[in-house]
């Protein structure tokens, strides 16, 4: 109980809770039909919070399906401590699955709802009965016990479903888009409750949303799933910042895509030529692949990552301003350079606040920002294309 | 505002001349009863000589009227009970899954309802005569358990489709309950009310069924209203009445009770 208290104290055992859960091979189709889920792997080591990212008909909700046992692999292996649990039903895997709407037992008081995973189990009542209430009390519902859910506010009925899924020590927790439904506010604090709770109970969480920011906030590593695959897997920041393919560069947040031409490699960095002749450097494939001097690449830099300047400076490329926004928090230009417009946002008001349509300026990006992504085939599609 | 109000006001009025009549004969056969029982003469007739209570006491020492009475109870609890457990776990067993024949299975168990009944009497008459047991109250019981089943699928289907979260079943077997655990724990609450109601009105349709019971009365087997239909043909005694009379009153006390549970159950949720 006061694991959160002395974590010195606390064995590593019982301060990471959960087993390591390993996902190899996993296919899935239904009938005859195409694959909804190709070769998905990845490993949930425990404590982690490892989240399943992508647009609906991507495959993240059938694979967790699949980890939680509601959908039989078509092929596949799924690993709880090198033990395979693929052919199990549901009911003697160990999983705590939260679901969206948090399905909980309308006629049970919370008490009875967080005690029913011990209950079939076959723990004694008075036995189960303390348990589950000192988990209602580390939740901060103790009071709440003997109501039912519907008279709980929302994020109440999250704890209790939180408490449900913990409190029978399962092998990892399985959350699939449980705040998908709710408003912005509600949600934001919702995820905080979540993240805070899995930090205090150490368990491996692995989620499941096609929200990015939601994504970005809560997990230690992202992967990114488009088409039934794993397109990307890597800590938030990883993803951001190097995204493998056009897809992840543009399903987590805004970003520009510049065509180029490869030339080389110095330094460690890929040497592009792009329109106009202009010649910039930047980061090679994020998946390690050899590029061949003269190929065709795709460059991907974040607008707020763009160095927008009023004077030249190296390395850097002259574009004009075709438009601009403000927006509060940062102002918005779009920008005719290198043959096409870049969208540039820009945070500080000083120098480049006076800059508006038609005026020439300068840009420029650090070399780690910009990312050479994964091509040729589908190298230009676009998440809005991959998602139709 | 007040020109509309008045319009609305007087279109209230016509409705009610136009329903007070449809209303009025819809009750008037059941209202009739009560004053008829209370008639003075030996024989049922209207209007009746008032008033005296003479009927009730034919109707309660009469033993073949009492005797029919309990086994009509007896015979529409069996029924409903039957009823009850093959319709609710019919409606548990098909309710979100799709298979080929589904549709034909759902007609079959429909069938006693759609069937003429004389031809359900008949067939059910062949049948238990064939197996020897003709003359007991055992077949009446489970003829109108058949009868009974429909209504009882009808409405826990529906309570299942409006009651059930499919989430619910994934989060019980999640939580490590077995298929046995999931029926009692998700479905059994969710299909409860429809059952409930759906066995009222199996209660019902069994305890004025009269056509089965005829076919398949025998000596010590005579339901109540097998015994009505006789003694209107032969008797014509205002026992008759007075067991209708009765009924009446119970009915209305089944429908408060109800409108009482609705009540309470809606402003729960």
């Amino acid at each position: 109980m006061n694991s959160a208290v002395q974590p010195e104290k606390v064995s590593a055992s019982s301060h990471q809770a959960g087993r390591e859960v390993e996902v190899r091979g996993l296919w899935k189709s239904y009938g005859h039909g195409a694959y909804v889920v190709r070769d998905v792997s990845f490993a949930l080591q425990r404590g982690e919070f490892l989240t399943l990212l992508g647009p609906s008909g991507s495959g993240k909700t059938t694979s967790l399906m699949m980890v939680a046992g509601f959908e039989k692999p078509t092929r596949g292996e799924i690993l709880v401590d090198g033990r395979d649990v693929a052919r199990r039903p549901p009911e003697q895997r160990n999983f705590g699955v939260v679901f969206q709407g948090y399905a909980l037992f309308p006629h049970k008081s919370v008490l009875e709802n967080v005690e029913f995973g011990l209950r079939m189990k076959g723990v004694p009542p008075a036995a189960r009965r303390r348990q589950a209430f000192d988990m209602l009390e580390k939740v901060g519902l103790a009071n709440f016990a003997m109501r039912k859910p519907r008279e709980l506010s929302g994020g109440q009925q999250q704890r209790v479903a939180l408490a449900r899924a913990l409190v029978f020590e399962p092998d990892a927790l399985l959350l699939d888009e449980p705040l998908s439904a709710l408003d912005r506010k509600l949600r934001e604090s919702l995820q905080n409750e979540i993240k805070e709770l899995q930090k205090r109970f150490g368990i491996s969480i692995l989620f499941v949303t096609h929200d990015q920011d939601e994504a970005m906030m809560m997990s230690d590593r992202i992967a990114v799933m488009a088409e039934g695959r794993i397109v990307q897997i890597g800590s938030p920041s990883d993803v951001y910042l190097h995204p493998a393919t056009p897809f992840v560069a543009g399903f987590l947040g805004e970003t520009n895509l510049v065509p180029g031409t490869y030339r080389g490699t110095d330094e460690g960095y890929a040497v592009v030529d792009f329109k106009d002749t202009a010649r910039g450097r930047a980061r090679l494939p994020a998946d390690g692949r050899n590029l061949t001097a003269g190929e065709a690449v795709v460059v991907s830099v974040r607008p707020e990552r763009v160095r927008l300047l009023t004077h030249q400076a190296e390395p850097n490329f002259p574009g004009v301003v075709a438009d601009c926004t403000f927006l509060g928090r940062h102002t918005r230009y779009s920008i005719q350079a290198l043959g096409q417009a870049l969208t540039v946002s820009v945070t500080e008001w000083s120098q480049t606040s006076a800059l508006c349509n038609g005026a020439p300026v300068w840009l420029g990006w650090n070399v780690e920002d910009a990312q050479i992504l994964s091509g040729p085939e589908g190298a230009l599609a676009t998440p809005e294309e991959i998602i139709r | 505002m007040s020109a509309s109000r008045s319009l609305r006001l007087s279109g209230h009025a016509l409705l009610l001349i136009a329903a007070a009549p449809i209303l009025l004969f819809l009750l008037l056969p059941s209202l009739i009863i009560v004053p008829m029982a209370l008639s003075k003469s030996q024989m049922i007739q209207f209007p009746p000589e008032w008033i005296s209570l003479h009927s009730f006491a034919d109707y309660l020492g009469d033993p073949q009227w009492v005797d029919s009475t309990l086994l009509s109870f007896q015979v529409t609890i069996v029924a409903v009970l039957i009823a009850a457990v093959t319709g609710g776990t019919a409606a548990i067993a098909l309710h979100g899954r799709s298979f080929a024949g589904k549709g034909l299975l759902v007609g079959l168990i429909m069938m006693p309802i759609v069937t003429p009944v004389v031809i359900l009497a008949l067939g059910d008459y062949l049948l238990f005569a064939q197996l020897r047991v003709l003359g007991s109250w055992v077949p009446i019981a489970i003829a109108h358990g058949v009868l009974a089943t429909p209504y009882v699928f009808i409405s826990a289907q529906t309570s299942l489709t409006s009651e059930l979260n499919p989430a619910l079943v994934r989060s019980a077997r999640s939580l490590g309950a077995r298929p046995i655990s999931v029926l009692y724990h998700v479905y059994w609450p969710a299909v409860r009310p429809g059952v409930l109601a759906g066995s009222m009105l199996g209660f019902a349709v069994s305890f004025d069924e009269v056509v089965l019971a005829l076919f398949l009365q025998g000596a010590n087997s005579v339901t109540l209203p097998v015994r009505t239909f006789s003694a209107i043909q032969y008797e014509l005694t205002p026992k008759i009445a007075a067991s209708a009379s009765l009924f009446i009153v119970l009915a209305l006390v089944a429908l408060a009770l109800q409108a009482f549970a609705a009540r309470k159950t809606g402003r729960l949720s």
